[in-house]
């Protein structure tokens, strides 16, 4: 029987909490992931948002845009809650926990731009949150076949075994995708548009992170 | 050819429509797998069906603060665990001597095996999904009162 | 070896690839909304085919996400559109919808307290909603969130208690079934109070 710590992705096991049947880990791996969340959620909670220019064509005018106070610190709770979503799907070791945890970062990644008053920004937000939704069918339908062929959805049992058949697996990927739109940044693209610096920074942030983390899952099940 | 492709995706319009075609591409290529695939879903909380009991579908068995046997996937994590799943509320013990059909109606109670599985060995799926609930109304509400305002 | 399973998963795919479809035809922003309550159904179909007691716990919060997704997703779609609601009139102006909301919301409201937990705080909810979106109502948004925060706490407090003293499990019971009684019963009246006049 091969344990979790065993598998070369992981690296030595730092420390497990244990919530009934989700037990989320800590090793070399996730653990190094948690630490730069919350290097990212102290940045979110801590940096003065930007203040965006508008430059005049033709001549040397330019000008601040105003940060509206209630907007910016609802893109910053939204910021933190979607740092809060990352490091959740980044130490937990039950599958479906995972999927959760990854749908709470799509919608939190709508949260952060949603404030917004720039229509294009608006549209393209809500054209991701389509996507963000669609995701769900390949998140859960990956869980639910993984519960179905193996039965189980912890990542300490299946780690090492190879039961997980390859079509769950594709889809656990492709939900990811869907939730943090990595490799389909042209929505995420014009949602930059949007005002505040560190808070739309969250949003690759948690898309990137998200990745590191179901390549590992998809490796080590 | 590239140019066309570079055209559709650039569009943030179509994309729902790339991402529906990955999913197509997927689950086309996943149909051919499915008869490899083997049942083994019933290896934790399988389902139980008495149909002469009042509580079906939902009798697990168990008598009330007694220990019932559930098969989670780490019982040396919940010491108290099937506690929750032998208790019957009073209303719940008085719906289930009066009739035989309400079993659904009791489970909601507190108490059964679904408030097992929902609040003692999966808790922190009902914490994500209920925050998940709580981001998408902030939200939601945020974006109503500001819409009041203009 | 064919088993239901293997049957149910066939039909499964096949819904899954109509429903994809559909996206492919479809350019209507309104209508893609409206289609991805399909889809999400469809992530429930997969849970439900498990069809353990497992299952049937994890298509709750499956269903939760689905119907909060489209509810920040169609607040989103009306700023976008700018669309805004002026007008002074109710819904429909018919004598039925001034007497009916109150008796059906009551039954509803009543049946979802006798159920309580999770699904009772949907059931009385959904009371809540239908007499709120036909009544002319005052600013219940303030206390309604209030409630929410509060029944929050103590489901957290329950969820800790199941961790921390297992021996409690008694008072951890009731507080999480009270809790989310509150919580899921308040959140879904949130959507009565948005369908009003505003301003009201």
């Amino acid at each position: 029987m091969i344990q979790v710590f065993d598998l070369n992705v992981e690296g030595r096991e730092l420390f497990s909490l244990s919530f009934g049947d989700i037990v989320p880990y800590f090793s070399v791996y996730t653990g190094a992931l948690a630490a730069f969340v919350i290097i990212f959620i102290l940045i979110a909670i801590f940096s003065l948002p930007e203040r965006q220019m508008n430059i005049a064509f033709g001549g040397d005018a330019y000008y601040a845009k105003e940060v509206n106070v209630p907007d910016m610190r609802f893109s910053r709770f939204m910021a933190i809650a979607c740092g809060a979503a990352t490091l959740g799907a980044m130490v937990t070791g039950d599958i479906f926990n995972f999927t959760l945890f990854a749908v709470m970062v799509g919608i939190t990644n709508i949260g952060i731009v949603a404030a917004s008053g720039n229509k294009h920004v608006l549209n393209a937000a809500f054209q991701y949150g389509i996507v963000a939704m669609l995701a769900t069918v390949p998140l859960f339908g990956g869980a639910a076949l993984i519960l179905a062929t193996t039965g189980s959805l912890s990542i300490w049992v299946l780690a090492g075994a190879g039961v997980v058949p390859l079509l769950a697996k594709a889809l656990l990927v492709l939900g990811v995708m869907g939730e943090g739109i990595a490799p389909l940044y042209i929505g995420k693209a014009e949602i930059i548009r949007a005002q505040g610096a560190p808070y739309v920074l969250m949003i690759h942030f948690s898309s990137l992170l998200l990745f590191l983390r179901v390549i590992e899952i998809v490796l080590v099940i | 050819m590239i140019h066309r492709i570079s055209g559709i995706l650039s569009n943030f319009d179509n994309l729902s429509r790339v991402y529906a075609v990955l999913i197509i591409i997927v689950i086309l290529g996943g149909i051919i797998s499915i008869p490899s695939m083997e049942y083994q879903g019933d290896r934790l909380y399988p389902k139980t069906i008495d149909r002469d009991s009042p509580l079906d579908p939902y009798d697990r068995g168990g008598e009330p603060f007694e220990r019932t046997e559930v098969l989670a996937e780490y019982p040396e994590n919940s010491p108290e665990l099937g506690f929750t799943t032998a208790y019957l509320t009073p209303l719940a013990i008085a719906l289930a001597t009066t009739t035989p059909h309400m079993g659904t109606t009791i489970v909601a109670h507190p108490g059964g095996i679904i408030d097992e599985i929902l609040y003692v060995t999966r808790g922190l799926d009902t914490v994500v999904e209920t925050a998940i609930l709580f981001v998408a109304f902030a939200m939601a509400s945020y974006l109503y009162r500001r819409r009041d305002d203009e | 070896m064919i088993t239901p399973f293997h049957i149910g998963l066939f039909a499964v795919s096949l819904c899954i690839l109509v429903t994809f479809l559909s996206f492919l035809k479809e350019k209507d922003d309104l209508h893609k909304l409206i289609l991805t309550d399909l889809a999400a159904i469809m992530a429930l179909f997969i849970i439900a085919l498990v069809g353990t007691d497992l299952a049937e716990a994890l298509i709750l919060p499956g269903l939760v996400v689905g119907i909060s997704k489209l509810m920040a997703l169609a607040e989103i779609y009306l700023v976008k559109e700018g669309i805004q609601q002026k007008k002074n009139s109710t819904v429909l102006d018919i004598e039925v919808l001034d007497t009916a909301p109150a008796i059906l919301a009551a039954i509803l409201v009543i049946y979802g307290i006798i159920l309580s937990g999770f699904s009772g705080g949907a059931v009385a909810g959904l009371g809540i909603i239908f007499y709120l979106a036909f009544k002319k109502h005052d600013e219940k948004f303030e206390l309604i969130e209030t409630v929410s925060g509060y029944a929050w706490v103590t489901w957290i407090a329950a969820f800790f208690i199941f961790l921390i003293f297992p021996s409690q499990w008694f008072l951890a019971v009731m507080l999480a079934g009270g809790g989310i009684l509150l919580k899921v019963m308040a959140k879904f009246s949130l959507i009565g109070t948005m369908r009003g006049d505003p301003g009201v």
